[in-house]
C-alpha cells in the first residue's frame, strides 16, 4: 500500500519524465518490431507502418497506463481546473461579484463562528474542564441568614439563582467535602490602585484561593504561580501573580519583574510569577491584570475584614469532581455542608435551609454567554440568510449562463461525455469560485478577529478567552464553502446536462419552460430571505428609535460624569464623607461649572441599589435606592416638586431623611402630599422632606420604579459617581476636574470619565448594533435579490428576442412588451413576499425579547419590507423591460 | 500462421509475470517470450501489454529500469519482486485448480451428473 502511494506520488511529481519514458518506451516497442519484421523480409517503410498497426492506438494505450498508476482523475482534474479558469476569467464581473459576495458572507460566518465557538463551545483552557462544577444555590424571601450579596443573580424557578458564598462557608466545606478533590474560591478585586516604580495605574484583579492554580492546573510562564502556602495572613509578603497581557501591556514584558514589589492599595505584595497567554482563570467574560491570594482581601479591598463575615455573601465557589461522584451525591453533601456551616453562625430557625445545586463548570462562568448568546444567535440567523441569498443570486446567475453554454455542453455529450463528467467539471467552476471568495472570507475573519465580541462588549477589558482560527473554525469555513459551492453549482449543472441534445444543438429560440421554473424558485427565495431580513432591520430600527424617544426624567446634555474611589487610599467614614464634600465645593466653584453634585451609581449606568421601604408597620414597597450629595436634582436637571433638596446638614447623626419621586410618593400616600411622612428603612425612621419627579433610572428599557434618595452622608459609601453641568467642552473640563481633586488627594485617580450622552449610548450599544448590522445585511441581501431579478429577466429578455422582435413587427405596443417581460418576475416575487412574511413571523420570535416599543409582528414594518422588496423588483424589472421595447424587429429576427 | 487463441481476461498478468519471472525483459521481450513459451499459440494484442505492465509496476509486483537491448537500444527492463514471485505462485496455483477442474468439466459423459 505504502510502496502503491510513494509510486503514485512519483507520477504525480515526476509527472514530464513519466510521460518521456513512456514515449520512449512505446517508441522502442514499434522499432524492434519494425526491425524484426523487416528481417522477415519486408521493406523498411511497410514494416515501420505494420509495427504501428499491430501496436494499436498509441494514445489510447497510454491513457490506459496512466489510469493504471491513478493519475487519471488527477488529470481530469487538472484540465477542469484549466477550463473552469478560463471560463471565469472570460466572465469577469460575475466572478468578481460573486466571489465579493462569497467573501462577505462566509467572512462574516465564519467570524460569527470563531466567536461562538470560543465563547459558547469550547472548553476553559485548564486541566480536565469537564469534572469542574460551579456551586450555586436558590436564593428565596427565606434566605435570612444572608446579609449583603454580591455577584450576580439569575432569575430561577422559586427565587434567584445565587452564586456567591460567605467565605466562612467555603472554609467550612473545603474542610469537609468528600466528593470534591478540590473547591476554590475566587472573587473580583475590580479596583486595584496599583504602583510599581512610582507610576500608578487602576488595575482589575482577581482574588483567588491558594488551591486555586493548583486546582485548575495553571502553570507560570516566569517564575511560579501562587500554592495554598501564600494564601496566609502569616506570609511575610503578600505574593502577586500577573497576567500575561497586562504583563505584556504595561511592563513590556519585563523579564525582570519577578521580585519587585507592587503597593496594591493599602498594601504590598510580591511578584512571584508571571502567568502564560491565555491563562486567565476560570470567567471568559475577562481576564485578570494580575491574581492575588484571597488572605490579601482584607488590604485590597474596602470595609471591614469580609473573610470572617458569615453574613456577607460574596465568594464564588468551584469544585473538581472525585471520579466516580455523582453529581447529585455531590451536591446532597455539599448542601449538607452549607446548612451546617448557617447553622454554625445563625442559630435562630428564623431561615429556610437553602437548596443547593452543581452547574457545570467546564466552560467557566457563564455570564459572558448570556451577554453574547443572543447577538451571536441573531447575527448567525441573519448571516445564514445573506449566505442562502447569495447562493440563490449565484445560483440563478449560473443557471442563465449554463443555458447560454447549452450549445457547449450539448457538443460535449454529444461526443461521448457522461453526464457525471460535465457535472464535475461544472461543479468545479462552482467550487473554485466557492474557494477563492472562501479564502477571501477567511482572510476577512482574520482580520476582523475578536471584533464581533467587542462591538457588543465594549473594548474596556481583554476577553478571558482567546477568539482564533483554530482548527475548527476553519474546518468549519471550509464546510461552509463547500457546501456553498456544491449548494449554487449543482442545480445549475444537473439543469444544464438534462437537455434534449437535438434541439439545444439546433439553440432554436423556442423557450424552454422547465429551465426557468428553477430561475424562478431560485428568485423567490432571494426575495423571501430579503424581506425577513428587511422586516427585523426594520423592527430593529424602530427599537432604537423608541428607546431614544423614551422620556429620561432629566437633561443629559452638557453633562459629564466620572468616579472617585478614595477607600482604596484608605478612606473610612466621616473622612471619606469629608472627601466627597471637599472635592465637590472645589468642584462648585470651578469657573464654567453650572452646579456639580454625585450619587453612588450614576443614572443609566446600568447599577442600581436596591431596597424596602415603607410606613413603620406596615409591608415594605421594594424602592431603587439614590445616596446623593445636594443639588443632584439641580445638576442632573430634573423638578424638584414639593419639599427641599438636601442641605450639607443632613449628615451623620442628624435626623434621618428622604426625598421621593412621584411614583413612590402616589404608591405611599395616593391623593395628599407625602410631605413630613415618617418611613422606615432597615432600623432606622426616615421623614420625608421632598417629592421630585420621576426618572429612568439604570435602564431605558425599563418603566420608572419607585426611588428614594437618601442623602450620601446618611450611608456607608464607597465609590461615587460625580455629575458636573457645565457647557465647558470635555478636554478644558477634565483638567480642571482634575486639578481640583488633586488639590484634595494627589493619590485618589478619576476614572470612568464620560459624558452622561456616552453612558446612555452604552446602554444602547447592542439595539445600536443590532439595528446597523443587520440593517447592513438586509441592504446586502436586497441589492442581491434585485441582482437576482434583474439578471434572470435581462436572460430572457435576450433568449426571447426574435420572438419579441416578432410581436414588435406584428405591432405589438411599448407597454404590452413591458408588461410581456415583467410579467415573468411577478410570480416568483409575489410568492416570494408571501413566504418572506411567513419566515419573518417565525424568526421573530426569536428576537421578541430585543425589542422595545414594537413587535415582531409590527405590520407597519412589514408592509414598508414590503414596500421596499416591491420597488427593488420593479426596478430591477425596469431595465430588461425597457431593453426589450427597444428591440429591432428586423435584427431580431435575423438572429434565427 | 497457426491458429491462436486470444487471451483470457485477467490471465495477461499472469502470463507477463510468467516471462519475466524467466529473466529480466523489456516490453517487446516480454511479448515476445509469451509467444514462444505458449509455443505460439497465444496472441497478445500488443498495445495492451503496457497498461498491464504498469498496473504491475504499480502494484509493486514488477520493477523496472533503463538498461540497453541486444542491439544496443536503451530499453526499459522489467524485474519480478518477491511480491510479484508470491502473486505468480498463488495465481499458478488457482490457475491450475481451475484449469482441471473445467477440464474434468468438460471430460463429463452423458449420465455421469
Amino acid at each position: 500500500m505504502l510502496a502503491r502511494v510513494g509510486h503514485w506520488l512519483r507520477g504525480v511529481l515526476r509527472r514530464r519524465r513519466l510521460e518521456r519514458e513512456m514515449t520512449e518506451e512505446i517508441a522502442f516497442h514499434i522499432a524492434a518490431r519494425a526491425e524484426e519484421l523487416r528481417r522477415r523480409g519486408l521493406a523498411a517503410h511497410d514494416a515501420l507502418r505494420l509495427a504501428r498497426i499491430e501496436f494499436g492506438a498509441v494514445e489510447r494505450y497510454k491513457e490506459e497506463c496512466r489510469e493504471s498508476l491513478g493519475l487519471r482523475l488527477l488529470d481530469e482534474l487538472r484540465a477542469d481546473l484549466r477550463f473552469a479558469v478560463r471560463q471565469l476569467l472570460r466572465a469577469r464581473a460575475f466572478s468578481l461579484a460573486t466571489i465579493a459576495i462569497l467573501a462577505v458572507a462566509i467572512g462574516a460566518g465564519t467570524a460569527l463562528f470563531s466567536t461562538a465557538d470560543a465563547v459558547l463551545l469550547r472548553l476553559l483552557p485548564v486541566e480536565r474542564p469537564q469534572e469542574l462544577r460551579r456551586l450555586a444555590w436558590v436564593d428565596t424571601e427565606r434566605s435570612r441568614f444572608r446579609g449583603s450579596y454580591q455577584g450576580s443573580m439569575h432569575a430561577w424557578p422559586g427565587g434567584r439563582l445565587a452564586t456567591s458564598f460567605a467565605y466562612p462557608v467555603y472554609e467550612h466545606l473545603r474542610g469537609r467535602s468528600a466528593s470534591f478533590s478540590e473547591l476554590v474560591t475566587f472573587s473580583e478585586a475590580s479596583q486595584l490602585n496599583l504602583s510599581l516604580d512610582g507610576h500608578a495605574r487602576l488595575a482589575r484583579g482577581q482574588l483567588v484561593s491558594g488551591n486555586f492554580m493548583r486546582a485548575l492546573g495553571t502553570e507560570a510562564l516566569l517564575g511560579r504561580v501562587l500554592s495554598p502556602e501564600d494564601d496566609s495572613r502569616k506570609a511575610l509578603a503578600y505574593a502577586a501573580v500577573l497576567g500575561h497581557s497586562f504583563w505584556q501591556r504595561e511592563l513590556g514584558g519585563d523579564q525582570g519583574v519577578l521580585g519587585r514589589t507592587l503597593r496594591v492599595n493599602r498594601g504590598t505584595a510580591v511578584v512571584v510569577g508571571v502567568l502564560p497567554r491565555g491563562a486567565c482563570g476560570v470567567d471568559p467574560a475577562w481576564c485578570p491584570d494580575l491574581m492575588l491570594p484571597m488572605a490579601m482581601q482584607p488590604v485590597v479591598d474596602a470595609g471591614p475584614d469580609v473573610l470572617a463575615n458569615p453574613r456577607r455573601w460574596g465568594f464564588q465557589v468551584m469544585g473538581r469532581l472525585r471520579p466516580g461522584v455523582s453529581d447529585e451525591a455531590a451536591r446532597a453533601e455539599t448542601e449538607h455542608l452549607v446548612t451546617e456551616a448557617i447553622r454554625a453562625a445563625e442559630p435562630a430557625e428564623a431561615w429556610d435551609p437553602p437548596r443547593v445545586l452543581l452547574l457545570p463548570g467546564g466552560h467557566g462562568l457563564q455570564d459572558l454567554r448570556s451577554d453574547l448568546e443572543m447577538p451571536l444567535r441573531v447575527l448567525a440567523a441573519a448571516v445564514a440568510a445573506v449566505l442562502l441569498v447569495a447562493c440563490a443570486n449565484i445560483a440563478g446567475l449560473l443557471l442563465a449562463r449554463a443555458s447560454e453554454r447549452r450549445r457547449e455542453i450539448a457538443a460535449r455529450l454529444a461526443l461521448g461525455a457522461s453526464r457525471f463528467r460535465v457535472v464535475r467539471q461544472l461543479l468545479t467552476e462552482s467550487l473554485l469560485l466557492a474557494a477563492v471568495g472562501g479564502a477571501l472570507g477567511v482572510l476577512l475573519a482574520y482580520l476582523v478577529g475578536d471584533g464581533v465580541s467587542r462591538i457588543f462588549l465594549g473594548d474596556e477589558r481583554p476577553l478571558g478567552v482567546e477568539i482564533a482560527l483554530g482548527a475548527r473554525v476553519l474546518a468549519f469555513a471550509f464546510a461552509l464553502l463547500g457546501l456553498v459551492g456544491v449548494g449554487f453549482g449543482m442545480l445549475p449543472a444537473l439543469r444544464a446536462t438534462r437537455l434534449d441534445l437535438l434541439s439545444s444543438l439546433r439553440a432554436t429560440g423556442t423557450a424552454e419552460r422547465t429551465s426557468l421554473v428553477a430561475g424562478k424558485v431560485l428568485i423567490g427565495l432571494q426575495v423571501a430571505l430579503s424581506l425577513a431580513l428587511v422586516a427585523g432591520s426594520l423592527l430593529f430600527v424602530r427599537t432604537l428609535v423608541n428607546l431614544h424617544a423614551q422620556a429620561l426624567g432629566f437633561r443629559p446634555e452638557n453633562l459629564l460624569v466620572f468616579q472617585l474611589d478614595p477607600t482604596l487610599n484608605g478612606y473610612r467614614e466621616s473622612r471619606l464623607f469629608d472627601f466627597h464634600e471637599q472635592v465637590l465645593q472645589r468642584l462648585q466653584a470651578l469657573p464654567g461649572v453650572r452646579s456639580a453634585s454625585m450619587s453612588r451609581w450614576g443614572l443609566l449606568a446600568g447599577s442600581r441599589t436596591r431596597d424596602g421601604l415603607g410606613p413603620p408597620g406596615a409591608d415594605r414597597l421594594g424602592v431603587d435606592v439614590h445616596y446623593v450629595a445636594p443639588r443632584f436634582f439641580e445638576t442632573l436637571g430634573f423638578p424638584l416638586l414639593a419639599g427641599r433638596d438636601f442641605a450639607w446638614s443632613d449628615r451623620e447623626g442628624a435626623a434621618g431623611v428622604v426625598i421621593v419621586n412621584e411614583t413612590l410618593a402616589r404608591r405611599l400616600s395616593p391623593g395628599q402630599s407625602p410631605l413630613g411622612q415618617m418611613l422606615v428603612a432597615e432600623d432606622a425612621p426616615l421623614a420625608v422632606v421632598g417629592v421630585v419627579g420621576d426618572t429612568k433610572f439604570a435602564s431605558i428599557r425599563e418603566p420608572v420604579r419607585p426611588t428614594a434618595y437618601y442623602p450620601f452622608r446618611q450611608s456607608r459609601q464607597r465609590s461615587m459617581t460625580y455629575a458636573v453641568r457645565s457647557e465647558l467642552t470635555r478636554s478644558a473640563l477634565v483638567p480642571a476636574i482634575e486639578r481640583a481633586v488633586r488639590e484634595v488627594d494627589p493619590n485618589v485617580p478619576l476614572y470612568a470619565i464620560a459624558t452622561q450622552q456616552q453612558r446612555i449610548g452604552e446602554t444602547t450599544r447592542n439595539e445600536r448594533l443590532f439595528a446597523l448590522l443587520v440593517s447592513g445585511f438586509a441592504v446586502l441581501a436586497l441589492a442581491l435579490a434585485g441582482v437576482g431579478v434583474y439578471g434572470t429577466l435581462a436572460y430572457q429578455v435576450s433568449r426571447r428576442t426574435p420572438e419579441i422582435g416578432l410581436r414588435i413587427a406584428l405591432g405589438a405596443r411599448g407597454n404590452h412588451v413591458v408588461r410581456l417581460v415583467v410579467r415573468e418576475a411577478t410570480l416568483p416575487v409575489g410568492l416570494g413576499v408571501a413566504a418572506g412574511i411567513a419566515v419573518a413571523f417565525a424568526a421573530g420570535r426569536l428576537v421578541e425579547s430585543l425589542l422595545f416599543g414594537t413587535t415582531s409582528r409590527d405590520p407597519s414594518a412589514f408592509a414598508a419590507a414590503c414596500v421596499a422588496l416591491a420597488l427593488c423588483a420593479a426596478l430591477a424589472a425596469a431595465l430588461p423591460a425597457w431593453q426589450a421595447t427597444r428591440i429591432a424587429p428586423m435584427r431580431a429576427l435575423r438572429q434565427d | 500462421m497457426s491458429e491462436r487463441a486470444s487471451v483470457l481476461p485477467g490471465t495477461l498478468e499472469l502470463l507477463i509475470l510468467k516471462a519475466v519471472s524467466l529473466g529480466p525483459e523489456h516490453g517487446y521481450g516480454i511479448l515476445l517470450r509469451i509467444e514462444s513459451i505458449s509455443g505460439q499459440a497465444l496472441s497478445i494484442e500488443q498495445g495492451a501489454l503496457y497498461p498491464a505492465l504498469y498496473r504491475l509496476e504499480h502494484e509493486g509486483r514488477l520493477e523496472s529500469d533503463w538498461g540497453v537491448s541486444d542491439n544496443n537500444r536503451r530499453a526499459k527492463f522489467y524485474t519480478l519482486t518477491p511480491a510479484g514471485r508470491r502473486q505468480l505462485r498463488d495465481e499458478t496455483q488457482s490457475w491450475e485448480t481451475f484449469a482441471a477442474a473445467v477440464a474434468t468439466a468438460l471430460k463429463a459423459q452423458p449420465g455421469e451428473a
